[in-house]
């Protein structure tokens, strides 16, 4: 370990590490454009000038590495390194690099998408020059598509090149690139090879001025009018953290959020932009019961009734088997919570199954190692570990065994009813399905409990990798809509005669790990926003 | 000055055989005694003694850095298991530099005789000439040498029945000044954009393919041979200790005898000029010398009166000997027409990798415009010196303001700019 000082604070930081590295651990800000954690240095920016004593020049501290030092080489006796950020030198330096890099950038914060999380614009106010100098007629370029979802405003483009190191560094797709030389030079695509990767839609993300834009965010709304929800993806079993960015009931971008152990800074564009698959489905908000074929609305309390009804009816003799089905998209509290129904209160006389997950042909891996699972679902991990009574073809199961009732996790809009599935409906004395959308299976049914969409649900997620992460609810619920997990608890309660009372996810997670002892030490707090692993 | 400086008598070196019908050709270069070095270092003591030798001779780069040339060679790790690589920057492309292209055309083996001393002292097989891809006919020489050493086993394996080997490949370069920059050179020479590395590392820990790898000038390998033949000691008694060695300085602009001359390190720049060149072109009186190319602070009349070409006589006078192009202006010129001419050069060239740089060559080349066109004021002349500052950190070196831009580029544009508008501030002034 080495120890240091930069300005007044002393820190004790490991070898090897960088300046601005140690800075930023440390609480202490040093302006930088260039420099991304996950990307090669390159020092091009110069905006992390820093006075380090005892070195004649300036020193990017993006590349100046802290080493201890022998002991009469310590300055004052005691510091491995001094550091200077704020000197009257640096802050000198900080104002020239910014005033050469506003000599193109047009200020045009008010229209601009990165206001309110732009660098120029927040190091411009904290270290910038209240006037440039320069008097001459700024460069205007018009704006160029780079792929199908990024637009470059050319003019805003400080030539940071973190752009074009992603796709060299973590995409391995090499779209981008600098095109022509020195002042002229501008980041650019070939025509047949534009920036369309599954991963592009970090290029705007690492930009740290308002230059790459995301269209699907553009002049849609301001930043600081932006809720942000940590969450985790659903679209595949990787569960990449993001921000969940809201304003009321309506998501206006998802952006990666970073955990080393999962997706490091970066998410892929399927999970990015999934959240529009949900804008215009058609929601179930109520309750719905069929009646000769047609779908009405009916009170929770009558939901239950029938619930009751069709789940009890009957001698213990006369009473059907019953087919409860879990699902990979589903929180591990709402399937725990179902696999118990089945197994306690439809004691004897029940199958529990889940639908295959959804798969694409294979993983796909980037040169980074940043991974998009083949897996669509991001919770079959989960349901493996919590269901160890799983049948593995419920389908067969529910023909074998003659089942007559069926409570289905439905799971979702990107699933259609396999063959077989109509047979199986039109033979069932009553199926229920809780879901947040009229699917295939939620037509089918007989009656329709409505339980949040992805983004809206909270819990548990368990990665492929066995990564318990917390869902947390972005929306708010609307209409009747109740949590997956309250509506399987209120089943058992009036189905099984019980009085479960969980408060919230916490209380299901804590049976949880009564009953698998590799959840036993997780809890939402230890979750937190970077999750745990179920191996410990 | 030591007897074999006096330039009266100084015996050429580098040019001794530029003269000769055939000068290129092996059978010229072995007539005259080249390659007996080679023959005597892979007979004699081995890699470390060469290195020590060249060390000794306190021979510094001629490309412009002026880096002892013994010490670059010992930062190469010893047990680095990887390959190590010498390159020699045959890129030549400065305005007012052409020294390097004169030895590729008339001395071609003895700047392979050097790139192979060099090679065998840091233990490397694979040496690469980068050369500027517009002197075509300068890679046809060499590719000729190249093609003569092979065939006599000055190159490849066991040359000349020793147990050491070497390839040499020559690659030519696209065009652009900054490859001659030794990191951009790496990068061109990896098949990349001619851009500069960071530094740390260096290239002798990890320069082509992140190996250990020596970039060289063109003219401090030529200066090999005669090293190892007559000793360090020899080299050391021309011209001064710190810097010696022959030299060669090639004079452009107003004087009537343009071309490549060699002097001992240290000859007096008026000499180059008014001996060597003939004087000023129409007998017009002198006005300004740039004396290392166009990266130098320029020099007024005065400034040149008893100043010795050599490294740290210039820098006494706050310029450098760099590739030692010595640009001579008459009276006639328009100092601020070439300082807009210089600024273009160098916002043109200018890679733009890094913000001070990129951004601030062109603004100079704006300013310079309208002061050029007489559309400027008096604040103007004081913004052009800051923004030379900001690119380049000049005006107060004792608080350590240099290394602004990634590589010495910015230096490069800063300081001539910043001189010609500091010593001919009155011809600006006039333009208001």
């Amino acid at each position: 370990m080495a120890f240091i000082r930069i300005d007044d604070k002393e820190l004790e930081v490991e070898q090897e590490t960088s300046v601005l590295e140690a800075a930023l651990a440390g609480g202490i800000e040093i302006p930088h454009y260039c420099y991304h954690p996950a990307l090669d240095i390159v020092g091009s920016c110069r905006m992390c000038l820093v006075q380090v004593e005892g070195m004649d020049k300036l020193q990017i501290s993006c590349n100046t590495f802290i080493e201890e030092v022998s002991k009469e080489k310590k300055v004052d006796g005691k510091y491995d390194a001094v550091i200077h950020t704020q000197n009257d030198l640096v802050k000198k330096e900080q104002e020239n690099i910014l005033e050469f890099l506003l000599i193109n950038h047009p200020l045009d914060c008010p229209v601009c998408d990165q206001a309110g999380e732009c660098l120029l614009q927040d190091y411009s106010f904290r270290y910038g020059r209240a006037h440039s100098r320069f008097e001459e007629n700024k460069r205007v370029r018009p704006n160029e598509y780079l792929g199908s979802r990024i637009v470059i405003n050319h003019n805003r483009c400080i030539m940071c090149t973190r752009c074009v190191r992603f796709t060299e560094q973590i995409s391995g797709t090499k779209e981008l690139f600098i095109k022509f030389r020195g002042n002229p030079s501008k980041i650019a695509v070939l025509e047949d090879h534009p920036l369309d990767n599954f991963l592009a839609g970090n290029a705007a993300d690492i930009c740290p001025v308002g230059a790459l834009l995301s269209t699907d965010y553009i002049h849609k709304n301001r930043i600081w009018n932006l809720s942000n929800q940590s969450s985790v993806c659903t679209d595949c079993s990787v569960g990449c953290n993001i921000d969940v960015c809201y304003q009321d009931d309506r998501i206006y971008r998802i952006t990666p959020r970073e955990n080393h152990e999962v997706n490091g800074y970066f998410m892929c564009d399927i999970g990015r932009y999934g959240f529009h698959r949900y804008e215009d489905i058609e929601r179930v908000t109520q309750p719905l019961i069929r009646k000769n074929g047609e779908f009405s609305e009916i009170s929770w309390e009558g939901a239950l009734k029938e619930v009751f009804d069709h789940f009890t009816r009957g001698t213990e003799k006369e009473k059907p088997f019953v087919a409860g089905i879990v699902s990979p998209f589903h929180t591990n509290e709402s399937n725990f919570l179902l696999g118990r129904l089945m197994k306690k209160v439809f004691r004897g006389r029940s199958a529990l199954g889940m639908l295959p997950p959804i798969e694409e042909e294979k993983d796909l891996v980037y040169s980074s190692g940043f991974r998009i699972s083949g897996d669509r679902s991001p919770n079959r991990r989960g349901v493996v570990d919590l269901c160890p009574d799983l049948v593995d073809d419920i389908l067969d199961t529910i023909r074998e065994k003659k089942i007559k009732l069926m409570y289905v996790l439905d799971d979702g809009i990107d699933r259609g009813l396999g063959e077989g599935w109509g047979d199986v409906f039109r033979n069932l004395r009553f199926a229920v399905v809780q879901t947040y959308a009229m699917t295939p299976m939620a037509r089918s049914a007989h009656l329709v409990l409505p339980g949040p969409a992805p983004l809206e649900r909270e819990g548990t997620l368990t990665s492929d990798r066995g990564r318990v992460q917390w869902l947390r609810p972005s929306l708010p619920l609307s209409g009747s809509i109740r949590h997956d997990w309250a509506i399987v608890m209120e089943v058992m309660n009036t189905v099984g005669k019980r009085e479960l009372k969980y408060g919230d996810v916490a209380d299901i997670l804590r049976e949880i790990g009564d009953d698998f002892p590799a959840y036993s030490e997780i809890s939402l707090f230890r979750l937190g926003d970077q999750g745990l692993p179920t191996d410990g | 000055m030591t007897g074999h400086s006096d330039p009266a008598r100084f015996e050429p070196v580098l040019t001794r055989d530029v003269h000769l019908q055939d000068s290129h050709t092996l059978r010229t270069y072995v007539k005259g005694g080249g390659y007996a070095s080679l023959n005597k270092i892979l007979k004699g003591g081995g890699p470390d003694d060469v290195t020590q030798e060249i060390k000794a001779s306190n021979l510094r780069g001629r490309g412009g850095a002026g880096f002892p040339t013994g010490k670059k060679w010992e930062f190469v790790p010893k047990d680095s298991p990887k390959p190590k690589y010498l390159i020699c920057n045959a890129d030549e492309s400065e305005p007012g530099t052409f020294k390097d292209r004169l030895i590729m055309n008339k001395a071609p083996h003895r700047m392979l005789e050097g790139m192979i001393i060099a090679s065998y002292a840091i233990d490397c097989h694979k040496a690469f000439i980068y050369i500027r891809g517009e002197f075509y006919k300068e890679y046809k020489i060499l590719e000729g040498a190249v093609g003569e050493a092979y065939e006599a086993n000055l190159l490849g394996e066991n040359i000349s029945g020793s147990d050491y080997h070497l390839d040499v490949v020559i690659h030519r370069g696209a065009g652009a000044y900054i490859c001659g920059e030794e990191t951009g050179l790496l990068e061109s020479l990896e098949g990349k954009r001619g851009w500069p590395r960071i530094r740390p590392p260096f290239p002798a820990v990890a320069g082509y393919l992140a190996c250990p790898t020596v970039v060289q000038n063109v003219e401090t390998l030529a200066c090999l041979p005669d090293i190892i033949d007559r000793g360090s000691g020899w080299f050391k008694s021309i011209g001064p200790e710190q810097g010696p060695g022959p030299k060669l300085f090639c004079l452009s602009g107003s004087v009537n005898n343009p071309g490549v001359y060699e002097a001992p390190m240290g000859v007096p720049l008026s000499e180059l000029i008014y001996d060597f060149g003939g004087g000023i072109d129409g007998g017009k009186a002198l006005k300004a010398v740039l004396p290392g190319g166009v990266s130098s602070a320029v020099l007024t009349a005065e400034g040149i009166e008893g100043l010795n070409m050599d490294f740290e006589s210039l820098a006494a006078r706050h310029t450098i000997l760099g590739s030692a192009g010595i640009i001579v202006m008459d009276e006639s010129v328009n100092m601020v027409n070439a300082c807009l001419n210089l600024a273009r050069f160098f916002a043109q060239e200018s890679c733009g990798q890094c913000t001070p740089c990129r951004e601030g060559t062109v603004w100079l080349v704006q300013i310079l415009t309208r002061l050029f066109r007489g559309n400027a004021q008096r604040k103007d002349i004081d913004l052009i010196l800051d923004v030379t500052e900001n690119i380049g950190g000049l005006s107060d070196l004792s608080q350590g303001s240099y290394g602004k831009t990634l590589c010495p580029f910015g230096e490069a544009v800063a300081w001539p700019v910043r001189s010609f508008v500091e010593k001919f501030q009155d011809e600006f002034a006039a333009t208001f």
